[in-house]
């Protein structure tokens, strides 16, 4: 099986061909087993970034194809090109850097929550949204995001965070309003954050996808969209 | 050698690691009045508490009688008497606040409504005297998001940034901390902190053994090396956990968790490659036990070609309606562990009607740094052996050592983290009011060595030593170990160290990967030595520690010792003994007595009519479950 794999370095973009050897007959590899036998073959020193190897941490998210995928859930195919996420700036390789997207989350979200009984329990979509593993495939496509690259300058602080928000930082602050030991101060920070981030330019987008099956639109963008409605 | 800029910065603690124990101390460190800098290799929060099964401990959640003693003594006893009893009672102490600092940052449970307090699992997991382990919707992707949420709100951090040492200065009594330096990959610099206290909570080993490992990839033994490193102890460093059921294939799925004793219900049993019973009542028996008969069937020429075993459940689900209750069990407390099962194994499996090939795997490492049950590093300097071994040097989670011993009882590390991580982040914020003078040619010192291997003109690259040194650790210091094996293990350690010296290393500042498998290589490399020569100290099995080539070690009657393991400021290696207190052996019998007893109950089941076993489990899954519609009584 033969995969193109994207290289980046000092600033020059690169591709390789590389043949995958299967390790068992039939075998149809993730795109993570493309990566870790290339480094343990051809590119010793390929950069790439991976942690549970079970679709849990989230931090193994690259192109496939131009389309994001959790690298080790995604089967390969022949003729693949993975790649680094295009949605965030490439350090090396196919590692992007994605640490602009947390930053923008300092001073937004609650120094714990304190409003009720802990004991309390929680909507079913609160827990629907703890299902968040962080991948950051929902960045794909997303026009706030994309306000961060507009005439391809890089809008970052000083501390390196993002000035518009994302489906991902929008769940954050959704999941914050749904959870009742959270004040109705704190409820009101959430909503007024979302739109400071801008939470504006979901009026006229036709969704968000994400990297494990939450129904972004539904339970995070439109109950926001809705709340700053009233 | 390359031009690469250092950043200098300053604060009172610095911690290294992002997940439970970390996020937790950076957190009560601030609280506390620190000024705190969290340095995290992986994204923040990205951690093995995030990938956790999501089950947790907390004390006398759902039964009275529940008590600190008991708790405590459950630790200890499963540990095989090597944790320090004031570390077990701080535990037992401090599980409900930990809880409760959890469910503040978002982590929440379903709730009891009977009894107004979190649901527990219906069965106490295997060593656990009471029902006290929580489980959560999603895993433990919420605790995960708690460390997150309490870093990212509002303490500073770097991540994609990796620690390479503690700056430590000696004085009058002993070494103390004077910060720390960081690879910073993102932005291509060094970071020089100055900084009076350091926690080191950057996880586990697990990945010396990669694949066969449940674990995340970042677990390169950080944490251990960084202590050895900056002349701390470490104790217990022989206690690894393997994970009894763990997949042997297919390759993609290697190494991941299916199940733990406590999930093989009262019928499930392990067969060897044959299908003859070689263990039963499994949902009784101890995560090393399991792991112990699987391995040792394996050597004995019984195991799979793969080197496993089969876990049988499908005696859980032959009676109809008690099966209902399995299943609804198994979906509900482990929907993880069955998602993967689906996908490696297929529905079939999935539905109990196949068994499982499972192999042992890495998971956890109960040795680490020697601390106190405030997480501040320990010694034993000849008059006291608490004596402090690094001034302003902490550790908390899986970097420390002493909460487990020998073998750590399930759900309890979620708990660990954060309760040790609290403890060790408050008093690293007291010692840091202290105050510190700063000297930086020290820092100097410590940065040059790394200055210098970037653009390392060598002929080896370090992933490939990496791969080489994970198979030799699974071979010689793995779940079955021998004198001879470790010996071989010993040789091949000292070839790969020197093969280091000749890695081939790139000049480049901005995320220079062959740079980053060195420092990781040489981070595992110092903690798989640990490892090997705390177990050549330990002729005898105990607990997770398996000589195949030694007797089982008897607790009773008999003087425990912790391994301790140190170096020196020229690199030698010490060994000592660490005394410990063993529990009466009227306890112990009478531990041992109603350990028997519950493993008889379990055989007797098991030679019953399939009618009577469903009369009986139907009772017992109810009685902490509730009642579970039956299919047919919805068809109906």
């Amino acid at each position: 099986m033969k995969v193109e794999l994207v290289t980046w370095r000092e600033g020059r973009e690169d591709s390789v061909t590389f043949e995958y050897q299967p390790r068992e007959e039939g075998e149809r590899p993730m795109a993570l087993d493309v990566l870790l036998q290339a480094r343990a073959t051809a590119l010793p020193d390929l950069a790439f970034r991976y942690g549970c190897r079970n679709r849990n941490c989230g931090i193994c998210t690259i192109d496939v194809n131009g389309r994001p995928r959790i690298a080790c859930r995604a089967r390969v195919r022949d003729g693949d090109r993975l790649s680094a996420p295009g949605t965030l700036p490439v350090v090396r390789d196919l590692v992007a850097r994605r640490d602009g997207v947390a930053r923008q989350m300092r001073g937004r979200l609650p120094n714990g929550v304190r409003g009720n009984d802990l004991d309390v329990e929680a909507p079913e979509d609160y827990h629907a949204l703890t299902a968040c593993i962080e991948c950051y495939a929902c960045l794909d496509g997303c026009p706030m995001h994309a306000r961060n690259f507009e005439d391809g300058t890089e809008r970052r602080d000083e501390a390196g965070a993002y000035r518009w928000g994302n489906p991902f930082s929008l769940l954050k602050l959704q999941r914050i309003r749904l959870d009742p030991v959270a004040t109705e101060a704190q409820k009101a920070d959430a909503l007024a954050n979302a739109e400071d981030l801008g939470l504006d330019a979901c009026r006229t987008c036709p969704g968000c996808k994400c990297g494990v099956g939450i129904n972004l639109k539904g339970k995070v963008v439109e109950a926001l969209l809705e709340a700053a409605e009233v | 050698m390359s031009a690469i800029e250092t950043e200098w910065r300053d604060y009172d603690v610095i911690v290294v690691g992002s997940g439970g124990a970390g996020g937790a101390a950076a957190h009560a460190a601030t609280e506390a009045g620190a000024r705190v800098l969290v340095v995290s290799k992986d994204p923040i929060g990205c951690s093995d508490t995030k990938i956790a099964e999501g089950v947790t401990t907390v004390r006398a959640s759902a039964e009275d009688g529940d008590t600190e003693a008991v708790l405590s003594e459950n630790l200890r006893i499963a540990g095989g008497d090597l944790p320090p009893p004031e570390i077990t009672r701080a535990f037992a102490q401090d599980t409900e606040d930990a809880y409760n600092w959890l469910r503040r940052h978002g982590v929440r449970p379903r709730i009891d409504q009977a009894r107004g307090t979190p649901r527990t699992l219906p069965i106490p997991l295997g060593g656990h005297a009471h029902r006290r382990s929580i489980g959560h919707d999603n895993g433990g992707l919420a605790f995960g998001h708690a460390a997150w949420n309490a870093v990212v709100q509002g303490i500073d951090y770097l991540e994609d940034a990796w620690f390479l040492d503690i700056v430590t200065e000696p004085g009058a009594d002993g070494p103390a901390v004077r910060g720390g330096i960081v690879y910073d990959a993102i932005r291509g610099c060094f970071v020089a902190v100055r900084a009076p206290a350091v926690i080191i909570a950057a996880g586990g080993l697990s990945t010396l053994y990669y694949p066969k490992t449940d674990t995340m990839r970042g677990n390169t033994g950080d944490s251990y090396a960084l202590a050895l490193r900056a002349g701390a102890d470490l104790v217990d460093m022989e206690q690894t956990q393997f994970l009894p059921f763990c997949l042997t294939a297919p390759p993609s799925y290697e190494g991941l968790l299916v199940g733990e004793p406590a999930t093989a219900g009262f019928l499930g049993v392990l067969r060897d490659a044959r299908g003859k019973v070689l263990l039963d009542a499994v949902m009784v028996r101890t995560r090393a036990e399991c792991s112990a008969a699987i391995v040792r069937a394996v050597a004995d020429g019984r195991g799979t070609e793969r080197g496993g075993c089969y876990l049988d459940l499908t005696g859980n689900v032959k009676a109809e309606r008690s099966g209902v209750y399995y299943k609804n069990f198994m979906e509900t407390s482990l929907a993880g562990v069955m998602s993967t099962v689906r996908q490696a194994l297929g529905r079939k499996a999935a539905a109990f009607q196949e068994i499982w090939e499972v192999r042992p795997g890495a998971h956890y490492a109960m040795g680490g740094a020697r601390v106190n049950e405030h997480g501040s590093t320990i010694t034993d300097n000849g008059a006291d052996n608490g004596a402090p071994a690094v001034r302003g040097l902490f550790a908390a989670g899986q970097a420390m050592g002493g909460v487990f011993g020998a073998n750590r009882l399930g759900s309890t590390s979620l708990a660990e983290g954060p309760i040790f991580g609290a403890r060790a982040g408050r008093a690293a914020a007291e010692l840091a009011r202290a105050g510190n003078s700063m000297a930086d040619p020290v820092f100097e010192t410590h940065l040059a060595p790394y200055r210098n291997m970037l653009g390392h003109a060598g002929s080896k690259p370090a992933s490939a030593l990496i791969r080489r040194l994970q198979e030799a650790c699974w071979n010689g210091i793995g779940p079955a170990r021998t004198g001879d094996g470790m010996d071989d293990f010993m040789a091949e350690l000292s070839d790969i160290r020197r093969d280091a010296d000749d890695a081939a290393i790139g000049p480049e500042a901005l995320w220079n990967q062959s740079f980053i498998d060195a420092i990781e290589l040489a981070n595992m490399l110092d903690t798989a030595e640990a490892v090997a020569r705390a177990a050549q100290d330990r002729p005898q099995s105990l607990g997770a520690h398996i000589r195949l080539d030694g007797p089982d070690a008897s607790l009773l009657f008999a003087k425990t010792h912790s391994v301790v393991v140190r170096r020196d400021a020229d690199g030698d290696w010490t060994l000592s003994h660490a005394a410990r207190p063993p529990t009466s052996w009227r306890r112990l019998l009478g531990y041992a007595i109603r350990d028997r007893k519950r493993k008889a109950a379990l055989k007797l089941l098991r030679l019953l009519p399939v009618a009577a076993q469903d009369r009986i489990l139907e009772k017992r899954y109810r009685a902490t479950m509730g009642a579970i519609a039956q299919p047919d009584a919805e068809a109906a």
